[in-house]
């Protein structure tokens, strides 16, 4: 548990950013792997893009508007 | 030479030396040099031995695919770090590093042991070996991450511009260091952190998609979209948390004011 937790601290160190870059991983393999998802192909680029900026955005939010 | 790369890794070798040094310099000054520098030292041999087995591993034997995906997500996960911090201490919701701070704090620890000797003293060793090492491994996972992607435009040249910009910027931050022989406070750290994490961000998501098969228009060119891209959105961001900031020191002021004036009307017979 001491190593899982000190990896997580080395490359993320905050659960948001972990968790939306995980889900957002989980919504491109889906688009990849299911074929009825396929016509999104083209759009990996952009859902990418706008998923790192909700992350970004998410967990600054919480830094700023928690600390009230 | 990967330009890019090599510039990527020498910035974030610089932050991460800067903050090595002040441990290095502490444990110089109240211990002895020669502890320090023997630490620091074995610490970035180590280092060499993981960018050099641990780099050329993940090259020759994880398919390209595959690696750009991993290393993609990776990427993006150290630079959205990277960035969340810079922008938080632009923002002022956050304090700048301050080097000066650490090391004097660091100063009076070691000081309180009381040892001072010309011998190696195995204490200093290990503490500049384990600062040296612990900053620098942040450093080496983007030097193979960084280089191990762009191998297929030209062998191991990717690692190895990555690992000339990282060991450009540890002879320059050592060389100040030893020059000034004070923590180097003038290296704009939050700036070079910014940057840093820009980049990360970008390549890591360029890479990521890249990984799914994904042709970005343009191809190599959009890197610079995203950076562009990423750049706006943060400038944004930097805007808009320093508004919250403003906000909510006005709201405490308020606060305080009405806390203040309601005690003096019930101290009022």
């Amino acid at each position: 548990m001491r190593v899982i937790n000190a990896i997580y601290q080395f490359i993320v160190g905050d659960m948001i950013i972990l968790v939306g870059i995980i889900l957002a991983l989980i919504i491109l393999l889906l688009i990849e792997y299911v074929p009825f998802l396929a016509p999104l192909r083209v759009a990996t680029g952009a859902i990418l893009i706008v998923a790192v900026l909700a992350v970004l955005v998410a967990t600054l939010s919480r830094e700023a508007l928690g600390k009230r | 030479m990967q330009w890019a790369i090599a510039t990527a890794a020498f910035l974030a070798s610089a932050v991460e030396f800067v903050e090595a040094l002040t441990i290095v310099l502490v444990v110089g000054v109240t211990i002895n040099w020669r502890s320090s520098l023997v630490g620091a030292f074995a610490a970035a041999v180590t280092l060499a031995i993981i960018v050099g087995t641990l780099g050329v591993a993940l090259v020759q034997y994880v398919p390209i695919v595959i690696l750009r995906l991993v290393v993609g997500i990776i990427l993006v996960l150290f630079g959205l770090k990277w960035l969340k911090k810079a922008i938080l201490r632009y923002s002022g919701l956050k304090a700048l590093h301050d080097e000066e701070a650490i090391f004097e704090e660091k100063m009076a620890e070691l000081r309180t042991r009381g040892e001072t000797t010309s011998q190696l003293e195995p204490f200093g060793v290990a503490l500049s070996y384990k600062s040296v090492l612990l900053e620098g491994l942040e450093v080496a996972f983007i030097v193979i991450t960084f280089g191990s992607n762009v191998t297929t435009t030209g062998g191991l040249s990717g690692i190895a511009s990555a690992a000339i910009g990282a060991t450009i910027a540890g002879i320059l931050v050592i060389g100040a260091g030893a020059l000034v022989r004070a923590p180097l406070k003038r290296v704009p750290e939050n700036t070079l952190k910014f940057v840093v994490g820009i980049m990360l961000t970008s390549f890591g998501t360029f890479w990521a998609a890249e990984g799914f098969g994904y042709n970005w228009p343009l191809a190599d060119v959009f890197i610079l979209i995203l950076i562009a891209l990423y750049l706006l959105a943060s400038f944004i961001l930097v805007t808009w948390l320093k508004q919250v900031k403003e906000r909510q020191v006005a709201m405490a002021s308020t606060d305080r004011e009405t806390m203040v004036t309601a005690e003096q009307e019930g101290v009022r017979p």
